[in-house]
This record gives structure tokens, C-alpha cells and sequence, in this order.
């Protein structure tokens, strides 16, 4: 590789090249802010039919049933600040206080279902994994036939109801962020609502009518609210008939309504849009 | 849910993110660049060195002293003569060695005697361009091979991009950066390299032209003498 005469200065060149290397290393280093913070894009999902099914005789599968269950923790939650909600004005008050009423009651009920329930499997089955099973089944089958009741409540209670649970929050750690972000958590759901009643206005229904299916969609908005390319189906509904209704009628509401605070764009980039259209 | 990431994008996390080929390029261009620099800084010592000697020689030789005790000091250095004083070395023993036979024609001599100059003028050559083709080598190839690694890179950063349904620059940024870097220490061992091999090959000439015209007029001395 080297002549014998280079032999004795051999050392001292690799050492030199050597410090070119690591000053180039350095100089990477330094020069350059590697380091790069990149906001993930927020994903906001909303749901444009809430209101729940009243046939339940129909076949439901399972993650919606769980997903229905999930209002119950709220539900515990919720008395624990209610001295704060004193203080709020009058009419939210109310509807929040009958709508707790409501749930408490729903939960009696539901614990004396359980009961008798339990009481009943006692005597039949011994194995306990199958037991707690069926209770949760059972539980589940409760709380969807009695779902219809709150059906009555209109959109705005829910809104409201959202809106106080997020005062709450605020409140209860009397930090400024964590306020700031339940008002917009506020103007957010707003928005929310907005985009679901422009489309639930164009979707065609009647191409829907079997089953209790549901359906996802993403779609990738522009600050403007125009859509980003067409939506992309996640999650289909069975019949090719209502995933294209459905479509459509996103389609025929672009664009959708955004809120006026372009800070909170980023929420709306990426929506995933869950439907089911017969409810 | 608005959670940032920190995205750790130092050097040392952008080599070890990149693919298999990105990294073996890498390697590659690193030692080569290795080796360039060794080589640079070698052959910046060696043809100093043979600069050097060969203006002490010249010095040496138009003061105009004896040549057999010029002669004499080459010789009686412990270490083998290099550059012009191996060339006046071989010229002048061959020429002794000549003179020493009775009835040799000149010309014989001188032809005999500009042999022996020539012979070392090659081997003092052969050293002065040792690895210039290797840093030529370096200056043309290494580009490519970093421009590879780069392609490289920037086609698995596509591939992945074809899941994605709407293309954010923060998708591709990160693989585009790093096969850059590949790139980026390509150029860094060949900029180097192709300076220094121009740079070496016109002082190698220059001394080439010297050593010639050494011989030329240490010729004319010889015959002067005989």
C-alpha cells in the first residue's frame, strides 16, 4: 500500500487525516440544528349519527356496543364537581342537572339488573369467566334499550353536556392551558356539529335500509374546508350501494364548515368520519 | 391530542435510520476518504521532501566541486540516495565503472553511463506518481458512489411515501436527509482528492522536468571530462 519510503511520515499522515475527519464530523455537528420538532397531525373523530338505534332486535356487532357502553365512566365522574356547576347560568344548569338525574337513574336500574342477574347465573353456572361474560352482554343489551330514552335529548343538550364536562376539567386544574384548551375543545365540537349536519343533510338514506351497518371515512381537508382528494373508505359497510351514498354526500357538502380560528386547522386536517346511517 | 414529536434528526440518528446499501455506502466512502486524506498528506510530505533534496543537490552540484567527492558523500550516507542524487549516482558509477576499462569508445561510456540515468530517473518517477491513480480514482468515482447511496435512499423514501394518502414534506424529509448525507461525503472525499492529484501531478511533472534536464547537462559534463 506504501513505499518503504514513505514509511516514517505514514504516522503522521494518518493522524492528520484522521483530524480532517473528525473536524468535518464537528463541523457537521455544529453547523447544522439536526434537530427538527414535527407537530403530529391531530386526527378528530367525529360522529355524524349520534343518535342510536331504536330496533334493537337487529344484529349488532360488537366494538359498537362497546363503544355505546362508554358514557357510563362519565357518568361517575360527573358528581364530583357539581358544586362548581352551581354557578354556571340557569338554563345549562338544569339540563345538565336532569341529565344527570337521568343517568343515575339509568345506573340504578342497570346495578338492579345486574343483581338479579347475578343471582340468577349463580344458580346455573359455576365457571366465572363465562359468567362475568354474559353480565357484560347483558349489561351491554341494558344500556342500548335504554339509550332510546336519552335519544329524546336534543343535539344541544349534548353540546352543552360536552361543553360543562370540559369546564369541569378546566376547573378542576385551575391551569390556563388546560382552559384554553377545553374552549377550544368548545369551539371545536361546534365545528364538529356543523360538519356533521352539512353532510347528514346530503346523504341519501334510503340506499341504507339493511341492517345496522357502519362505516369510516378519512378525509384530508384544506384550510379552506375544500376536500383534499376524494374521501377514502377505512371501514365498509357490506353494501357498495350505501359506502357511495354516503361518499357522495360528502362529496356534495365540500366545502365544509370550518371554524374561524385557523389555529385550529390542524384538528381538522385529518377527519375520520364515522357513520351509520340508519340510526 | 395535539402531541409533538421530537424528531431526533442528529447525524448519528440519520445514519443509523438509513437502509442496509445506504450504510455500506457510507462505509465505503468513509474509508475512502480515509485513505484519500492518508494518501494526501503522504505524497504532500514525500514530494516536499524530494523538492527539498533536489535543490540541496542542485546546490551541490553547480558550486562546482569535485565529483568523485560528491560522488563520495552520496555514496557514504547510510541511506539509499533518492531523487537527483540517485540519478547522479547511477550515472556516475556506471561512468567509473566504464572509464576504469581500457579501450572503451566514448560514446560507449556516455551511452552506457545515460542508461544507468535513465533506469533511476524511472524508479524516482515510478515513486513520485505512487497513488495519484488512486486519488484520481477517488475524485471520479466517489461522487457516483454517494450519488448511489443517495438514489438509494430516496427511493425507500418514496416507497414509503405510497401508503401515505396526502404526501406532507415531513414524510419524505427525513429519508431524503438522510441519503443526502451520502452525497454530501461522496463530494467531501472527492473535492479533496481531484485538488490534490492536480496539484501533485503538475509538481510531479515539474521535478520530472528537472530531473531531465539534470541528466542532459550532467551528460554534457561527463563527456566534457572524458
Amino acid at each position: 500500500m506504501i513505499r518503504a519510503y514513505e514509511k516514517e511520515v505514514s504516522w503522521k499522515a494518518g493522524a492528520y487525516a484522521i483530524g480532517v475527519h473528525l473536524v468535518l464530523l464537528v463541523a457537521l455537528l455544529i453547523s447544522f440544528n439536526w434537530k427538527a420538532a414535527h407537530p403530529v397531525l391531530n386526527i378528530a373523530e367525529v360522529e355524524l349519527w349520534d343518535s342510536l338505534p331504536k330496533d334493537v332486535q337487529k344484529p349488532m356487532s360488537a366494538p359498537i356496543i362497546e363503544e355505546q357502553a362508554k358514557p357510563a365512566p362519565i357518568v361517575d365522574e360527573a358528581p364530583k364537581p357539581e358544586t362548581v356547576n352551581e354557578e354556571k347560568p340557569a338554563e345549562p344548569k338544569i339540563d345538565i342537572a336532569l341529565e344527570k338525574k337521568k343517568k343515575e337513574l339509568i345506573q340504578k336500574e342497570l346495578v338492579k339488573k345486574e343483581l338479579e342477574q347475578k343471582k340468577l347465573d349463580e344458580q346455573f353456572k359455576k365457571d366465572k369467566a363465562l359468567e362475568q361474560k354474559k353480565q357484560l352482554d347483558a349489561l351491554k343489551a341494558e344500556v342500548s334499550k335504554d339509550k332510546p330514552i336519552k335519544n329524546n335529548t336534543s343535539d344541544a343538550l349534548k353540546k352543552l353536556q360536552q361543553e360543562a364536562l370540559a369546564d369541569d376539567k378546566s376547573e378542576g386544574d385551575k391551569q390556563a392551558i388546560s382552559a384554553k384548551a377545553s374552549a377550544n375543545a368548545g369551539v371545536v365540537g361546534n365545528a364538529i356539529n356543523k360538519i356533521q349536519a352539512k353532510i347528514r343533510g346530503n346523504v341519501n338514506k334510503t340506499l341504507c335500509r339493511e341492517g345496522n351497518p357502519e362505516l369510516m371515512f378519512d378525509i384530508i381537508l384544506l384550510p379552506t374546508g375544500q376536500l383534499s382528494g376524494i374521501p377514502k373508505l377505512v371501514k365498509s359497510s357490506g353494501s357498495a350501494a350505501c359506502d357511495e351514498a354516503v361518499e357522495r354526500a360528502i362529496m356534495a357538502s365540500d366545502p365544509l364548515p370550518l371554524p374561524a380560528d385557523s389555529s385550529l386547522f390542524s384538528q381538522f386536517r385529518n377527519l375520520k368520519l364515522k357513520f351509520r346511517p340508519n340510526d | 391530542m395535539a402531541v409533538a414529536v421530537d424528531n431526533d434528526m442528529s447525524i448519528f440518528s440519520l445514519i443509523a435510520g438509513a437502509s442496509l446499501p445506504v450504510q455500506l455506502v457510507l462505509l465505503v466512502l468513509i474509508i475512502t476518504s480515509l485513505f484519500s486524506w492518508w494518501y494526501i498528506f503522504i505524497k504532500l510530505a514525500t514530494i516536499k521532501r524530494a523538492e527539498a533534496s533536489a535543490d540541496d543537490f542542485e546546490n551541490a552540484f553547480w558550486t562546482g566541486g569535485d565529483l568523485n567527492k560528491l560522488f563520495e558523500g552520496i555514496t557514504a550516507g547510510h541511506r539509499k540516495a533518492q531523487g537527483m542524487a540517485s540519478i547522479f549516482e547511477a550515472g556516475f558509477k556506471e561512468y567509473a565503472r566504464h572509464k576504469q576499462q581500457p579501450r572503451m569508445e566514448i560514446s560507449d561510456v556516455m551511452e552506457g553511463s545515460r542508461r544507468a540515468m535513465r533506469a533511476a530517473y524511472n524508479r524516482e518517477l515510478d515513486d513520485l506518481d505512487a497513488h495519484l491513480p488512486f486519488l484520481a480514482s477517488v475524485g471520479s468515482v466517489s461522487p457516483y458512489i454517494g450519488l448511489f447511496g443517495t438514489v438509494w435512499g430516496i427511493m425507500n423514501a418514496f416507497r414509503g411515501l405510497s401508503n401515505v394518502a396526502q404526501a406532507t414534506l415531513s414524510q419524505v424529509a427525513p429519508g431524503i436527509a438522510e441519503a443526502l448525507v451520502a452525497t454530501a461525503i461522496g463530494l467531501f472525499a472527492a473535492i479533496p482528492a481531484v485538488i490534490a492529484y492536480n496539484r501533485f501531478a503538475s509538481s510531479v511533472d515539474r521535478l520530472s522536468v528537472r530531473y531531465e534536464s539534470f541528466m542532459e547537462e550532467f551528460t554534457n559534463i561527463l563527456q566534457r571530462k572524458s
